[in-house]
């Protein structure tokens, strides 16, 4: 069976303060229905992570559904921290596989509450019986990793910005990402410390947004030829090197093989230090080298290498946790069928969307391929 | 868990967390925190409650500034990655100018207050790391 995504529909991430969790889902279904019938759909497959805390709801599937006019269609949720949107698409890949038309819909506001309960929930992407009982916030293992790549490898904090630098410098052309603006290498370093050595620039904005992707057998915008996963160590203390991302490396195999090149990718870049772990998990650049790479323009238009988050990343983009691994897919998948409207890759004929919950605790993978 | 009203929670996991117990594979051989019914490494069951090293190095930290409700009155905080010799574990680190920090210096565990439940909630206890006296003599 031939699976692939037929349609793609994404809202601007931003603070949508006068719009529900429903309305915002409402748009991106809307943006990406415009011409299928809704009666059609087998089933609808949400993911939404912080507003289940923030504003709780239980059985939100069956609520969307209602009010997304779907009440014809089986639904499910699915949870995976912050990789739910790419768990999502697996659960709708699977689905598809066996002959469904699926709706994926991820959708998350995290502007409903002060930043403080935000990052109070976030924190519960690690595992709450050892890490969790201090108070790492969100931020904290990514800093101690990013001190550590520092000193194991000889590289700068300077040359670290060039993440951040880059990912600003592609948002700038995405009409859906929130932060649409260049930063220079020297503000990363001299912005609010967040968990030393990163600053407020190497983190993600807080936002809203909502995906949605039309999956089902023989979809003809881009097919899907696998979504993947597995599962991490359970807190960078038990990873045999906490500087490698395992469940990338396995997810990866598993999804790819060895030989699969890919054009373009979009990567979990929550931290500027997991964009760049992700980059050598996937032996896109050598151990500790990757931040040099991104510095030499390796992963931008024109770069030697795969073009990485042409739509500024989660890093610029922004990081709506339940969806934004619905956003990496079907950026993706619009590569693919040339109707990214920023920067992207002509005749892209292979794309992967990755991501990670938290240090690295789960890894999903999805591959696209271009059609005709 | 700080904010939070999960007493019970915090109650069963009180012995580990005051003695710095983990678990250890008798198959291979491997030690890890915290103490699992399986092994985290081989999936064995062949596993054992051992208590870990009090003394071990920093390998690596970092400043949190963002430091959550119930853990203020300690902000900013410092996160340290500690190697026990045979296991790991991602802990606080108190007692410490974070200037005079240093990947790979000494460090021993030492009873602490983790985090206090608001005005009228308990306030849990455990352990975090402070530079051993070896680092200052």
């Amino acid at each position: 069976m031939d699976v692939g995504v037929s349609a793609a529909g994404l809202v601007k991430v931003d603070r949508h303060y006068s719009k529900s969790l429903y309305d915002l889902a409402g748009e991106a279904v809307d943006d990406a229905l415009r011409d299928s019938g809704r009666n059609s759909i087998d089933y609808l497959v949400v993911s939404t992570v912080v507003s289940r805390a923030l504003t709780p709801q239980l059985d939100i599937a069956s609520y969307m559904a209602s009010h997304l006019g779907l009440r014809r269609a089986r639904v499910l949720s699915v949870e995976a921290g912050e990789a739910s949107g790419l768990a999502a698409l697996q659960a709708a890949f699977h689905l598809a596989l066996g002959g469904n038309r699926v709706l994926v819909v991820g959708v998350d506001k995290l502007s409903d509450a002060p930043s403080h309960r935000v990052y109070r929930v976030l924190k519960h992407v690690y595992y709450r019986y050892s890490d969790g009982f201090h108070a790492i916030g969100h931020a904290a293992v990514a800093g101690l990793l990013a001190r550590m790549y520092m000193e194991r490898y000889g590289v700068s904090r300077e040359v670290l910005a060039a993440w951040p630098v880059q990912m600003h410098m592609h948002a700038k052309s995405n009409p859906y990402a929130m932060l649409r603006f260049a930063v220079k290498p020297e503000s990363v370093l001299k912005a609010m410390p967040v968990a030393e050595p990163l600053t407020l620039l190497d983190s993600f904005p807080l936002g809203d947004g909502a995906a949605a992707l039309l999956v089902e057998p023989d979809g003809g915008m881009a097919g899907i030829s696998a979504v993947e996963s597995a599962v991490g160590p359970l807190s960078v203390a038990v990873a045999d090197d906490p500087l490698r991302l395992e469940a990338v490396g396995e997810a990866w195999r598993r999804a790819a093989g060895d030989g699969a090149v890919v054009d373009v990718f979009e990567v979990h870049d929550s931290y500027t230090i997991f964009g760049l772990l992700i980059l050598e998990e996937l032996r896109l650049a050598e151990r500790g080298k990757a931040a040099e790479r991104v510095a030499e323009g390796d992963f931008t238009t024109g770069g030697s290498g795969p073009l990485v988050n042409p739509s500024g990343g989660l890093k610029a983009r922004g990081h709506p946790v339940g969806a934004t691994g619905v956003y990496m897919a079907a950026e993706v998948a619009m590569q693919l069928s040339g109707t990214f409207p920023g920067i992207s890759v002509p005749e892209a004929k292979r794309g992967a969307a990755v991501s990670i919950n938290g240090h690295g605790s789960s890894a999903y993978v999805a591959l696209f391929t271009r059609r005709g | 868990m700080a904010g939070e009203s999960v007493n019970v929670d915090q109650w069963r996991t009180r012995i580990y967390r005051y003695r710095l117990l983990g678990g250890r594979c008798r198959e291979c051989g491997r030690a890890f925190y915290p103490p699992l019914p399986k092994c985290p490494y081989c999936s064995s069951e062949d596993v054992e409650e051992v208590r870990l090293p009090r003394q071990g190095k920093l390998v690596s930290y970092t400043i949190l500034y963002s430091v959550e409700e119930g853990a203020r009155r300690e902000s900013p905080v410092i996160v340290g990655l500690v190697d026990l010799g045979v296991a790991r574990v991602v802990s606080e680190i108190v007692d410490a100018e974070p200037g005079t920090l240093k990947s790979g210096m000494a460090v021993e565990a030492v009873f602490r207050r983790l985090y206090e439940e608001g005005d009228e909630g308990v306030i849990v206890y455990g352990v975090k790391f402070r530079p051993a006296p070896e680092n200052t003599s």
